[in-house]
């Protein structure tokens, strides 16, 4: 029990990770203001971002260019590039969602003249 | 040439919805009939592809040039080529069938609304092709942030079933890029059939299950699974009635699709959870899905969300018949997932045509279509035939199948869902006609008249498809036995 603790603290990336996640899921959940509700959303995407550069990580690794031309490559001394790649085209898509998101947002807020979830489902009735 | 064919079919929607703001900006008039071109010339191109397949195997088509793991890979085999048939034809009809009914109120935003779909077109042939983990995220997200858009047009109630299937929509692609996170974590590749030489070793870790369950999860929320599913009837039913047809037959099925191919192509369906094989967690949830969807179809009044809950207790049998883990099971829920998208598409037409020709929303009003409708009335009763599975619509040689595949397997639980599913649809369609057929309304309808072609055109070509796919079911049927099949069967 107390070794698994130990491993859990030992990761704090995961433990960061699990934590972001599950409070943008709190707030999607709990809360009842449509931009919130965009923000925890956001969260999410966010912390799996995270997740996913986090294990990129290498102690004592370089940057992904080549320190010498000439010896063989170790790939101990590079850090991993292809996670922060993938990250920039999962950043690009959060922001392209969270854009229609607001657009909807700022339909609804136009139509109803409310961002309360119930108070829109009231009038939807 | 013919190896390039699949980049061709991506391209062709995609160019024409970016050249579309700039050719149609002075010519509104013109983004409908340069999208019916664009997705006709779709039609050969695929057919061509999938005789190309047939006839010299399959093709690997890697972009740039740079070769597997590092590059990115499509793979154009006899599952995504047939799929893509479907696609580009159902895109065709819808099309077609959205000139007349577009939404009026949009002026010169129309073109975008344009551009919206062909760009949906171009991302679902993303996924059917795509043969790397990230690609096929990509490509989700790009079809499901035009579907969000597309939903939001019509505005209204429109607005908020958008803005909840945004938010369930981006938790299903978060999870699902989690899962290829873990399994990225793990093999360090993210390309399919690069896994599938360095799974084997690795499928008792916890990192590939849980990966494979949060990639589940997350396709779950896009196909409407049923647990989560809640996203998809208000979605469907208050989207536009040009778009509701392409997004119900082809959005949620082209997600199964996906998921079809992580589990057998990727994982050669062999993965154990506790010493539960996923595919029979896959099996409870589509049995679920198929019950509970047909149950929650027959409390609806609105046609649309009829049909919508149909279509969800659909994907539960499509399910079914995947997960028997025998040829004949699979073959079956292909072959039913072909039927599900002609079908849903033909009967979103319907209730498009319900409420643009006739004024009709809820199945209250049906009585006022009564027999003065014979292109209404004829399809609905060939929709019904295919939807409940009778011959010799292709619906009941595709359901024929399931069941014979859960018989195979001794899996009596899935016959029984797919028997009790089939009495819930019988249920739901048999309350449709009693409202069109009981004559108590009185009211004229002098504002019918003569239904427009294009009208004519959705509605005889889905329902001589289902037709058509009912006759000619045993060489669809061999087709996909010698050349759909995955690996591992």
């Amino acid at each position: 029990m107390v070794d698994a603790f130990y491993a859990v603290f030992q990761r704090t990336n995961f433990l960061t990770f699990v934590i972001i996640f599950l409070w943008g899921f709190y707030i999607m959940v709990t809360r009842y203001n449509l931009v919130k509700k965009l923000i925890g959303m956001y969260l999410v995407q966010t912390s799996v971002i995270f997740f996913l550069v986090s294990i990129s990580a290498k102690k004592g690794a370089t940057v992904p260019v080549l320190l010498s031309t000439t010896d063989p490559v170790q790939a101990a001394n590079y850090a991993n590039p292809l996670p922060h790649v993938l990250t920039l085209t999962a950043i690009v898509v959060g922001v392209a969602t969270t854009g229609v998101g607001l657009a909807l947002c700022a339909a609804i807020y136009r139509k109803y003249g409310s961002l309360d979830e119930q108070e829109v489902l009231e009038r939807l009735e | 040439m013919s190896h390039q064919l699949p980049a061709i079919l991506f391209l062709l929607p995609l160019f024409a919805a970016i050249s579309m703001p700039v050719v149609c900006l002075k010519h509104r008039h013109w983004c409908q009939p340069i999208s019916v071109a664009i997705l006709a010339a779709m039609v050969p191109v695929s057919i061509l592809n999938l005789h190309n397949v047939i006839h010299h195997g399959e093709v690997r088509y890697v972009f740039s040039g740079w070769a597997v793991p590092l590059g990115i890979e499509w793979v154009a085999d006899g599952l995504a080529s047939i799929i893509l048939v479907l696609l580009s034809v159902l895109g065709l009809l819808g099309m077609v069938f959205s000139g007349p009914t577009s939404p009026k109120d949009l002026g010169g935003r129309i073109v975008h609304y344009y551009t919206l779909i062909l760009l949906l077109i171009s991302a679902m042939t993303g996924i059917v092709f795509s043969g790397d983990l990230f690609n096929l995220f990509v490509f989700l997200e790009v079809a499901a942030i035009s579907s969000y858009a597309l939903i939001g047009v019509a505005g209204g109630r429109a607005l908020f079933a958008a803005f909840r299937y945004l938010i369930l929509g981006t938790l299903g692609a978060s999870l699902y890029l989690l899962g290829v996170s873990y399994l990225y974590a793990v093999t360090g590749t993210l390309n399919m059939a690069d896994l599938v030489d360095k799974l084997p070793f690795l499928l008792s870790s916890k990192a590939v299950v849980g990966g494979l369950l949060f990639m589940f999860i997350g396709l779950g929320i896009k196909m409407a699974l049923v647990p989560f599913h809640s996203w998809l009837p208000e979605a469907y039913a208050n989207a536009p009635e040009s778009i509701s047809p392409i997004l119900a037959s082809l959005v949620t099925k082209v997600a199964l699709l996906a998921w079809i191919r992580i589990v057998y192509w990727v994982f050669n369906a062999s993965i154990l959870i506790n010493d539960i094989p996923i595919l029979l967690l896959v099996e409870v949830a589509g049995a679920l899905a198929a019950v509970i969807g047909a149950s929650l179809a027959l409390a609806q009044r609105n046609i649309k969300m009829i049909f919508a809950y149909g279509g969800i207790s659909h994907i539960g049998i499509i399910l079914i018949g995947i997960s028997q883990g025998n040829p004949t099971g699979f073959v079956g829920g292909v072959f039913y997932l072909l039927n599900d998208s002609v079908m849903q598409a033909g009967l979103f037409f319907l209730a498009g045509v319900a409420f643009c020709q006739y004024g009709v929303r809820t199945i209250d009003d049906l009585g006022r279509i009564g027999k003065q409708a014979p292109w209404f009335t004829g399809s609905l009763i060939v929709m019904a035939l295919g939807m409940i599975g009778l011959p010799p619509t292709g619906g009941f040689f595709g359901k024929w199948h399931i069941i014979l595949g859960a018989l195979e397997a001794g899996n009596y639980v899935s016959v029984a869902a797919v028997l009790l599913s089939t009495l819930l649809t019988l249920a739901y369609f048999a309350r449709l006609f009693e409202n069109i057929f009981r004559q108590t309304s009185t009211r004229s309808d002098a504002q019918s008249g003569e239904i427009p072609l294009s009208f004519k055109l959705a509605l005889g070509v889905t329902s001589a498809a289902i037709m058509i796919l009912g006759l000619f079911s045993s060489p669809i049927t061999q087709l996909l036995l010698s050349h759909a099949l995955p690996p591992a069967l």
